[in-house]
């Protein structure tokens, strides 16, 4: 049995511009931490059942992996020539389609532990790719490579994503004092609302040449980001990302809603110095940089604007920031498919 | 006297001066992440990096949680390479002595694992055999090294490079152990923040 894990992200700026439709005209660029929510993946082998049975939301057992319902199971097991014998589940601490990029931490995960399934081992970069791949190239999903590359590397890191296709990684090295008081002014709540990546970044896809400039401008604020997160100056930080929230609102118009819209100003009333919704915008979470001091009241103004709008699903979710990226915590086969000296 | 005294002080100084501050921080990430995964740290190295070693693992696995001995569940597991000195002399009697650490490094390797080699040159073959068997399982390393790095530097993840003249074996061995200090001191820091 094999069990392995990737988390999931919070993003500061830059996202929208780690598609390849900017990026491969205009170096893309997001700052972004890998955080205490996680997806695994439970790997194992069936040498005496010719089957493949994947887990999920769903319980399915088919006899080639063509039949499976799940795309990104389906596409894994048929790229890595995987056809019976296996059993696959996936648990998360969060749910999905919140913005936090669980979607590519399930592929990240998933890639790890099929990879050791088969005796091979993936570092940071080679799983990352190895989501991109499935996710992008071989699903034709409209997102970028950002969240793949979270899940992967974990920690606190700018991703750069070059026109020729590479990716640079440059860690954010903050002290574990930067790191709590950066904690403690964040205020994330899930709106509740849920929705599909796919369907905001295809519009905000096909927006990208009128909103080329705003587009270079947001690549650009990641490096102002990380200065001020080093001098752990909040008030900008919040206006940067006030800011960065507005750029992106413009991008399309599926990006907020009006629900949306009442949450964020109900909260920048209260206090806040800034915010933005996490993910691809429609839905998912809305996180604030705020005062300690004020988060309480934050949090009962915007409480009160989701109870008004029936979301019955809203809650504030408490945030760490963690170092973990893709990784294998077990490995029962691990003393067939080690590597000897 | 006092001449001799302030040259060689002069030699630590300016090793202290242009610590890898980056790489020291990426090493502090990398021992992070391990902890969050419950992961175990393998240290080794000859002579007295094996001593550095031993005195390492004791304060890690102990004088990082001394505040906190009776609360803090998890702790740091880190192991000297190897655990028995039967261990070595077998390995290096039977098989050679550039199986020392890789050897016994194979029977405890796990994917959740990560290394700290320690090597003044760099280049000890015991060394970079185990680490070597790290790499190939995409194991992180924490490589320190004096002198000009050596394979050890090329192939660590966090590069802690203490440059000195070739030989300078005191100055090297004397800033890694301030540098093994300081790991320690930022993560006993840590815990009694966390309280």
């Amino acid at each position: 049995m094999i069990l392995a894990r990737a988390p999931m992200r919070i993003s500061f700026v830059g996202g929208g511009t780690d598609l390849p439709d900017f990026y491969r005209r205009s170096p893309g660029r997001v700052i972004s931490t890998a955080i205490n929510q996680f997806v695994s993946i439970v790997v194992h082998r069936t040498p005496y059942v010719d089957k493949i049975s994947a887990r999920y939301s769903l319980s399915e057992t088919v006899d080639r992996p063509h039949d499976l319902e799940h795309p990104i199971i389906r596409a894994a097991l048929l790229d890595l020539g995987i056809n019976k014998g296996i059993e696959i589940a996936s648990f998360g601490s969060l749910s999905a389609k919140m913005g936090l990029g669980s979607s590519s931490s399930f592929s990240v995960a998933l890639l790890k532990g099929l990879h050791a399934f088969q005796g091979k081992k993936l570092d940071r970069a080679e799983v990352a790719e190895a989501a991109c791949r499935l996710e992008i190239d071989l699903l034709n999903q409209p997102i970028g490579k950002q969240d793949q590359y979270a899940a992967a590397f974990g920690g606190f890191n700018i991703f750069q994503f070059n026109p020729d296709g590479t990716v640079d990684v440059e860690p954010i090295l903050l002290d574990y004092q930067k790191r709590s008081a950066l904690e403690k002014h964040i205020l994330l709540f899930f709106t509740g609302l849920t929705r599909s990546a796919a369907a905001v970044l295809s519009e905000q896809r096909s927006n990208i040449d009128a909103k080329f400039g705003t587009l270079q401008k947001m690549a650009e604020s990641v490096y102002e980001f990380k200065e001020q997160l080093l001098k752990g100056n909040w008030p900008v930080l919040g206006a940067m990302l006030h800011e960065g929230w507005q750029q992106k609102r413009s991008l399309a118009s599926t990006i907020s809603n009006s629900v949306i819209d009442q949450l964020y100003l109900k909260g920048m009333e209260a206090g806040a110095w800034g915010g933005k919704v996490l993910g691809a915008g429609g839905g998912g979470c809305v996180m604030f940089l705020a005062d300690p001091e004020r988060q309480e009241y934050i949090k009962q103004a915007v409480s009160v604007v989701a109870r008004d709008n029936h979301l019955e699903d809203f809650r504030h979710i408490s945030v760490k920031f963690v170092q973990s990226g893709a990784e294998v915590l077990f490995n029962g086969d691990g003393h067939f498919n080690s590597h000897l000296i | 006297m006092e001449e001799y005294i302030q040259k060689f002080s002069n030699k630590v100084i300016a090793a202290i001066e242009n610590l890898p501050k980056r790489e020291i921080s990426k090493a502090l990430n990398i021992l992070q992440a391990v902890y969050e995964r419950d992961g175990r740290i393998y240290v080794f190295g000859n002579g007295g990096s094996l001593a550095l070693a031993t005195h390492w693992v004791s304060d890690f696995n102990k004088t990082v949680f001394s505040h906190h001995l009776s609360k803090t569940v998890r702790r740091f597991q880190a192991i000297r390479l190897p655990t028995t000195e039967e261990e070595l002399t077998a390995w290096a009697n039977d098989v050679g002595f550039e199986m020392v650490f890789a050897g016994p490094l194979q029977n405890y390797l796990q994917d959740s694992d990560v290394v700290i080699a320690i090597s003044s040159s760099g280049q000890s073959p015991n060394v970079i055999k185990a680490v070597e068997l790290a790499k190939k399982n995409k194991i992180p390393i924490i490589g320190l090294s004096g002198f000009d790095g050596g394979k050890l530097n090329t192939l660590a993840d966090a590069k802690i490079f203490v440059s000195t003249e070739k030989g300078e074996y005191e100055i090297v061995e004397g800033v890694h152990a301030v540098i093994l200090h300081m790991l320690t001191k930022y993560f006993q820091d840590y815990f009694d923040h966390l309280e």
